[in-house]
């Protein structure tokens, strides 16, 4: 008893010396530029709490790490911008975080503004990524290029195979496995897939309403929030950003390809399939190509409007910039504007604060978290709205202070000025196809396949940009093909059109399912043997005994 | 007690009638669930419910059974006292730390076994994989994930806790004389336990199981977790794909209209109604067997 009470203290001593020794951590986390917003440190925040978004839920959850330095304490519940947006509307969190506002109609059934006094306020800007998860032989896939209506039919189970011809199209110098595709989808309420299902219905309604007409669901389909799943397709719903991520990462979930933010690809350290866009290059959803991209977002700029600063992203899916990411968007946060409910001034004052803290400072560190940041004109008008909550103790910032990476002194995007534009190699057509890898494998090149037409790899001397050296007519990648012999495995060539073609396999494993007796077979027998023996063996003995002793 | 578990079904009853005046009968015929469109029913949520309660009560009992007699019958007196808090610690585990534990190592490990299983015996339609090929190495695993299978497994490891210290308790109870007369008149101690404590225990045993069934038709969080939902019969427990009422609920009150919430409530009426029957179940079960010294 008394060696338990000691060891009962020193767990506790244990525990406390942890407790101490983490708590300076949190104190000092990347960003302590102290108090250029949050100059009333020295006032006391009562806590808020707020639910919805999983999409913007990695910066969110930074953000209120970084101002617990302040004293302000936030909680936040990565919950889905559906349920986020139920909550606020029926008073029970002080804030919520989505991706679409109020007002639209999913599947028939319009999602109706709460009768709360509400405004919403830009927090910050991101891509909504296809991560996936492929390997070839032993080697990840991190250099996946899909365009859009392959995406679209991949979503819509149309696509079923790796080694589909739209997607070989895509990639030419990626030997493709013929695996099945594993589409994840959200099995909960979510922004994510509203953004994703927005731009289906928009760019590729054809595809889209065919499969929801197959669904069950009432055609046009439009955006929705739940994503309809027709039962023994093989698609996998999951809940959150983190379920369809974490689903996604396991790794023996090979051929699972799903819909998130691109900051779950990074935190998770898996790929993201770069995008086909209309300038007809391949894009990766970074921060600068997608400040690139919302330059083309169309912003309600009707401040008498309900639906204030938000977005319409038709100009986003068709900018015809060659650095534009079609998924790119804006997440909200939606906050009380009148003393209703539970919200209180007090309540007000830590939300204003804590909205100083992420429209200023906030911003830099999108970009190393896997958003981008918002833009000049939004974080004006963010900082506008921030005066609108009641309680809030406003401040006039000036946002050159910031360093928001987006800022310049001309009023341009410095970002998106600033933006390289992509290589020749994730143009569509080029015949080498980038071997960088993508999202959280952005360590890891994918080598040449060995069936892979890597013609331009060996000093292209063909490819397309070569067209004017000394005004010689190259036509295209036709000469960078002779080099492809040279990449990898052996090839043979046709002699009379001088053809080459790369003859490799890709190395399988394969279980002997029907290969009679094994010696797996032998030990599955043995193992069943013994746990029968374990099983029946003792009562029968003990039968054995009593009948012996009995006789004698 | 009997007051407040009348005022629960009370409440749900009101609120699940909104609901259930729409749907009508097609409330237990339908399969699909979309409230907001008109077309949702219990029949498959109560289906996969029950299956994979049963997955878990079929690991968990024996399991249960074999922890309880070594503890009061083979364990040592010394490490007696470990075992038993042990087994209560477990009890103590939140289900959510069950549901990670099992969405992220377990899953992982239990799929090999659940591929041998439907290659061996896939003949047996419950153990079926839709989309698995044995002869295709490059067929994707996932259609063993987020299963039935899994999602029981997980929920096994919760209930067995509380179905062991249930068995525990009765046979600890078993009556001391009889024991030593049995030992004395020359029984081995497995035969004593065959002849005296499982007799003797039968009645706490089928209350424990019941117990621990109540629990897994309930399980909510680490279900959630795992399962990849889908709203129709599924029987195929390997496959992924999998329904539970309560999981449901979580899945979907967040973001329910008013009259989804009416839905939602009228399958949590069904899932209370469908404990209360089990209960039931196991105490006339009890109540007829043998011994009565324990229930």
């Amino acid at each position: 008893m008394k060696r338990w009470k000691a060891s009962l203290v020193l767990t506790l001593v244990a525990a406390a010396v942890l407790a101490v020794g983490s708590s300076p951590v949190v104190a000092s986390t990347p960003d302590d530029t102290r108090a250029t917003s949050t100059s009333s440190s020295s006032t006391s925040y009562v806590p808020i709490s707020g639910a919805g978004s999983s999409w913007s839920a990695n910066a969110i959850d930074q953000w209120r790490r970084n101002v617990q330095q302040f004293g302000m304490r936030v909680n936040y519940a990565s919950t889905g911008s559906s349920d986020g947006r139920n909550q606020f509307r029926t008073g029970t969190v002080d804030f919520a975080s989505s991706e679409i506002p109020y007002g639209l109609s999913d599947s028939g059934v319009v999602d109706t503004p709460p009768s709360r006094k509400f405004a919403y306020m830009p927090i910050v800007a991101g891509g909504t990524s296809l991560m996936y998860n492929l390997t070839v032989g032993s080697q990840r896939i991190t250099n996946l290029r899909l365009s859009g209506e392959t995406v679209a039919r991949i979503f819509t189970g149309d696509i079923t195979s790796w080694d589909d011809a739209a997607i070989k199209a895509d990639n030419p110098g990626i030997t493709l496995p013929a695996r099945r595709i594993v589409p994840v989808v959200r099995s909960d309420g979510s922004g994510t897939t509203a953004q994703l299902t927005a731009w289906m219905a928009s760019e590729h309604p054809r595809i889209w309403d065919a499969y929801c007409a197959r669904a069950g669901r009432p055609t046009p389909c439009g955006q929705t929030s739940n994503f309809p799943v027709i039962s023994g397709t093989g698609f996998v719903g999951q809940p959150g950003s983190q379920g369809v991520s974490g689903y996604v990462a396991q790794r023996a979930n090979v051929g699972t390809i799903t819909y998130v933010e691109y900051s779950y690809a990074i935190k998770t350290g898996y790929p993201v399939a770069k995008l086909l866009n209309k300038a007809g290059y391949y894009v990766e959803p970074t921060a600068s190509n997608v400040a690139v991209s919302l330059l083309g977002a169309r912003i309600n700029n009707d401040p008498s409007s309900q639906a204030y600063l938000t977005q319409i992203l038709t100009g986003v899916y068709r900018n015809a910039d060659p650095r534009t990411y079609p998924l790119s968007s804006y997440s909200y946060l939606i906050v009380p504007t009148a003393v209703e409910g539970n919200f209180t001034t007090a309540k007000g004052s830590t939300l204003g604060a804590f909205a100083y803290y992420f429209l200023c400072e906030g911003q830099r560190q999108a970009e190393t978290l896997g958003y981008s940041p918002l833009p000049i004109n939004l974080v004006k008008a963010g900082l506008e709205q921030v005066r609108k909550i009641p309680g809030v103790q406003a401040q006039s910032i000036d946002i050159r202070s910031c360093k928001n990476p987006t800022f310049s002194s001309d009023g341009t995007n410095t970002l998106a000025k600033n933006a390289p534009m992509p290589p020749e190699c994730d143009r569509r057509g080029s015949t080498v196809q980038c071997s960088d890898g993508t999202g959280g494998a952005a360590e890891q090149p994918t080598q040449p396949g060995p069936g892979a037409s890597d013609g331009g790899a060996t000093d292209g001397s063909g490819t397309g940009t070569d067209t004017g050296v000394d005004g010689l007519p190259v036509d295209g990648g036709g000469i960078g093909g002779d080099g492809g012999a040279t990449g990898g495995g052996p090839a043979i060539c046709e002699i009379d059109t001088g053809a080459c073609q790369t003859v490799a396999a890709i190395p399988v494993e394969i279980e002997r399912v029907d290969a009679g007796w094994t010696r797996e077979s032998t030990y599955m027998a043995l193992a069943l043997i013994a746990v029968l023996l374990t099983a029946l063996a003792p009562p029968a003995l003990a039968r054995w005994v009593r009948a012996t002793r009995s006789g004698s | 007690m009997l007051a407040i578990m009348l005022l629960v079904g009370i409440f749900l009853a009101i609120r699940a009638s909104d609901a259930l005046s729409v749907a009508g009968w097609s409330f237990f015929t339908e399969q699909a669930w979309e409230p907001d469109t008109g077309r949702f029913g219990i029949v498959a949520i109560i289906v996969g419910t029950i299956l994979i309660a049963l997955v878990a009560i079929i690991v968990a009992v024996p399991l249960a059974s074999a922890c309880a007699l070594y503890i009061t019958q083979f364990a040592p007196q010394r490490i007696r006292g470990t075992l038993i808090s042990l087994v209560d610690l477990m009890a103590a585990i939140p289900s959510i730390v069950f549901g990670l534990w099992g969405f992220f190592w377990l899953q992982g490990e239990v799929v090999p076994v659940a591929k041998w299983i439907s290659q061996n015996l896939g003949f047996i339609p419950i153990f079926a994989v839709r989309g698995a090929d044995p002869n295709d190495p490059l067929a994707p695993t996932t259609v063993f994930t987020s299963s039935t299978f899994i999602a029981g497994l997980v929920v096994a490891m919760m209930v067995t806790p509380i179905i062991t210290s249930i068995m525990r308790e009765v046979f600890d109870q078993a009556p001391i004389g009889e024991r030593e007369g049995a030992l004395a008149l020359g029984a081995t101690r497995w035969s004593m336990i065959t002849s005296v404590i499982l007799p003797f225990g039968r009645a706490g045993m089928i209350g424990g199981s019941m117990l621990g069934l109540g629990r897994a038709l309930g399980e909510t969080i680490a279900v959630y977790i795992i399962i990849s939902p889908v709203f129709e019969i599924q029987p195929r427990i390997l496959e992924n794909g999998a329904i539970s009422v309560s999981s449901l609920i979580a899945l979907r009150y967040g973001e329910a209209t008013q009259f989804g919430m009416s839905a939602l409530m009228a399958a949590g009426l069904s899932l209370f109604l469908m404990t209360l029957a089990v209960n039931f179940a196991a105490s006339f079960i009890v109540a007829r067997s043998r011994s009565g010294a324990s229930s």
